[in-house]
């Protein structure tokens, strides 16, 4: 059984002043799975954030929905929010109404508004598939190839060689010191730049 | 630079360049090419007694045509390492195929002719790119300072080469063309730089404070010398960087809002045309030296290593960051990181700032003995894989492979192939699942069956 919740962000006034919000939140409530949508005037915050969590436990969701701004800005903050409230994080799903709702039709409202809505019943369908996922690891090597040993190669050889850690330095020149040798002093204090 | 080479953590590989980068974040393979120096570097001193007596003397790149050296040699005497190497193009062992003068001298037995170039395969798991800047090929467009005509036009570079003590001239500001010491210098500012007919549209950013360094050398060097700057702006914001400039401005640096626009001969003067544009009006100079400010551009070699690495540029060829505020040391490939001039022009503070930076990052990387994955990845269903093999080169991240599996049909074992993801190498972009024929392969988080969901969603 899918319990959906829906969560739609005013993002300040850059989307409710837009997309009607409320209205959003309002048709979401009739999309299959959702038993829950509300809106918040920022959902990234603490206090958006907190909402998210007591919903989760209050409604017992097992889906989130947000409603917000791309998923590039704020994925990874809704799926901490997940994850502190017991939820896999995958279980997230995110409707961008901001950079393709709002901003993009801000003289159209009213189309905005039914875009907004259709987004969120997309983002709902996907969600009630989304599966829990797990990452996997991967071995490091714990060492690092600088290529090109002028002064940005040689200072960051140097940083990574202090914390420990075994380092190359590449250049394809015979003699290591890049432009900066062939520098006399350097500005602004004209100390030699060997 | 000697810090650099003495570290016990840091292993120096010079004369050799990147030929091929396989793996990625936290388990790169890297295929180094060692060119052959002809030096056996571990018998090699550095005494010097090769250099000495190699009878062929060709113009040193390091000093830019400025000075000689020889066909073995280091390109200054504090290199790092001090083993020399043989220039085959110019070296009489390989042009004429006799000569063999420094095989002779080497106390050491080191010079070996036959020495071929050595390719190496080793792992790692970060990667900094810090292949700095070249300077802009003024001589190629800038034909009202005479494309490279007359000796007396210079570069900055130049001009620091002769103010170097181990430099060619031993610190002394000369007129390259007949060795005496220039009076009047001129310097020209945003040579390539700020100019989007001839060059690029960018401000290299090092340009105004060097050539305020350099005419405050011109008047602490040369007694009754007379600097003159032209520029478009002076930009100083760095610390103390404004000041420098007053002081340069205080010592009697003469600055020219306005560009040159000719420069010619004129017995052995310079005859400078320009524009005091605060002035409104022409100005004339007759110069013994004229030194150029020219262009930060990316160095040579960016395309191939932007495609080895897989790095985005910008329209200029310096390697794109990830984000211009946020992440500016970080790359879109995980695990290699930019700094210094490869990533656009900049001084020597912001190198070392930025170099630290991308240090950070590599050490954040290289603290953890593992990193999770994206699980949002493709799999392969291997119950509904055939094998095709068409997933294989549609992936821009080289992550599938076949692989034979064996199972138990009708009583019997049979192999057959099937593709298999490479966890590490993946990054979840879905080309596999599109051209996957029997649905085999399916990408975790966006699976087939979700997005028909959404289309249904949108469309019903």
């Amino acid at each position: 059984m899918k319990r959906v919740g829906v969560f739609v962000c005013h993002c300040g006034t850059n989307i409710a002043s837009v997309v009607d919000v409320k209205r959003v939140a309002e048709a979401a409530r009739s999309f299959p799975g959702v038993v829950f949508a509300t809106d918040y005037q920022y959902m990234c915050s603490d206090p958006g954030q907190e909402l998210i969590r007591k919903t989760i436990k209050e409604q017992r969701l097992n889906r989130v929905v947000v409603a917000s701004c791309t998923p590039r800005l704020h994925e990874p903050t809704f799926r901490k929010t997940l994850e502190s409230a017991g939820l896999n994080p995958y279980l997230l799903e995110m409707a961008n109404i901001r950079e393709q709702c709002a901003w993009v039709h801000a003289k159209d409202k009213e189309g905005a508004t039914i875009k907004a809505i259709e987004l969120v019943r997309v983002a709902v369908a996907k969600a009630c598939l989304n599966a829990p996922l797990k990452p996997s690891t991967i071995p490091i090597t714990k060492r690092a190839l600088v290529i090109g040993a002028g002064i940005a190669g040689m200072q960051a050889a140097l940083d990574i060689a202090d914390a420990g850690y075994e380092v190359v330095l590449l250049d394809r020149e015979p003699t290591i010191g890049g432009n900066m040798v062939k520098l006399d002093k350097t500005f602004p204090t004209l100390d030699c730049s060997a | 630079m000697v810090a650099a080479a003495q570290h016990p953590q840091i292993q120096v590989i010079t004369y050799a360049e990147v030929e091929q980068v396989a793996g990625y974040v936290g388990n790169f393979q890297v295929t180094i090419r060692k060119k052959a120096r002809m030096v056996d570097a571990t018998k090699c001193t550095g005494c010097g007694t090769c250099w000495e007596k190699c009878p062929t003397k060709v113009d040193s790149e390091f000093d830019l045509g400025l000075g000689k050296r020889k066909a073995i040699y280091i390109p200054f005497p504090q290199a790092v390492p001090a083993v020399p190497v043989i220039d085959k193009e110019h070296c009489r062992q390989f042009t004429k195929g006799k000569c063999g003068v420094c095989q002779k001298v080497c106390p050491t037995k080191a010079i070996d002719y036959e020495q071929q170039d050595e390719v190496v395969t080793e792992s790692f798991g970060a990667i900094v790119v810090a292949t700095g800047y070249e300077l802009f090929p003024w001589e190629q467009v800038y034909g009202e300072y005479g494309y490279g005509r007359y000796p007396d036009v210079i570069t900055g570079m130049h001009f620091e080469r002769m103010n170097s003590a181990s430099g060619p001239t031993g610190g002394k500001i000369v007129r390259p063309s007949d060795g005496k010491e220039p009076k009047t210098v001129v310097f020209i500012k945003c040579v390539g730089s700020r100019d989007e007919a001839k060059g690029k549209s960018y401000c290299s950013r090092a340009c105004c404070m060097y050539t305020a360094k350099h005419a405050h050398q011109v008047l602490e060097k040369i007694p009754g010398a007379q600097a003159i700057v032209f520029y478009m702006d002076v930009r100083t914001p760095g610390k103390a960087y404004e000041e420098f400039y007053s002081r340069t401005v205080h010592e009697g640096a003469v600055y020219v809002r306005g560009r040159v626009s000719r420069i010619y001969q004129e017995g052995d003067k310079l005859i400078v045309c320009g524009e005091d544009t605060l002035l409104g009006r022409q100005v004339t100079v007759a110069a013994d030296l004229v030194v150029l400010a020219t262009a930060m551009v990316p160095s040579r070699g960016w395309e191939e290593l932007a495609k080895m690495l897989g790095l985005a540029t910008d329209k200029d060829g310096f390697f794109q960051e990830a984000h211009p505020k946020l992440r500016p040391v970080e790359t879109y490939t995980a695990g290699v990181f930019i700094a210094g001039a490869c990533q656009g022009p900049k001084d020597i503070p912001d190198t070392v700032a930025q170099a630290s930076g991308a240090a950070v990052k590599v050490c954040q990387l290289l603290s953890k003995d593992e990193m999770a994955t994206d699980p949002m990845i493709s799999t392969v269903d291997e119950n509904l894989c055939s094998g095709c093999g068409l997933c294989q080169p549609v992936c821009p991240y080289k992550a599938i492979d076949m692989k034979t599996i064996t199972e138990r049909v009708a009583g019997k074992t049979v192999a057959r192939r099937v593709a298999s993801v490479n966890m590490g190498l993946c990054q979840g972009c879905g080309s596999c699942t599109v051209v996957c024929r029997s649905g085999a392969l399916n990408l975790r988080g966006f699976t087939n069956e979700q997005i028909l969901a959404e289309v249904d969603a949108a469309c019903l």
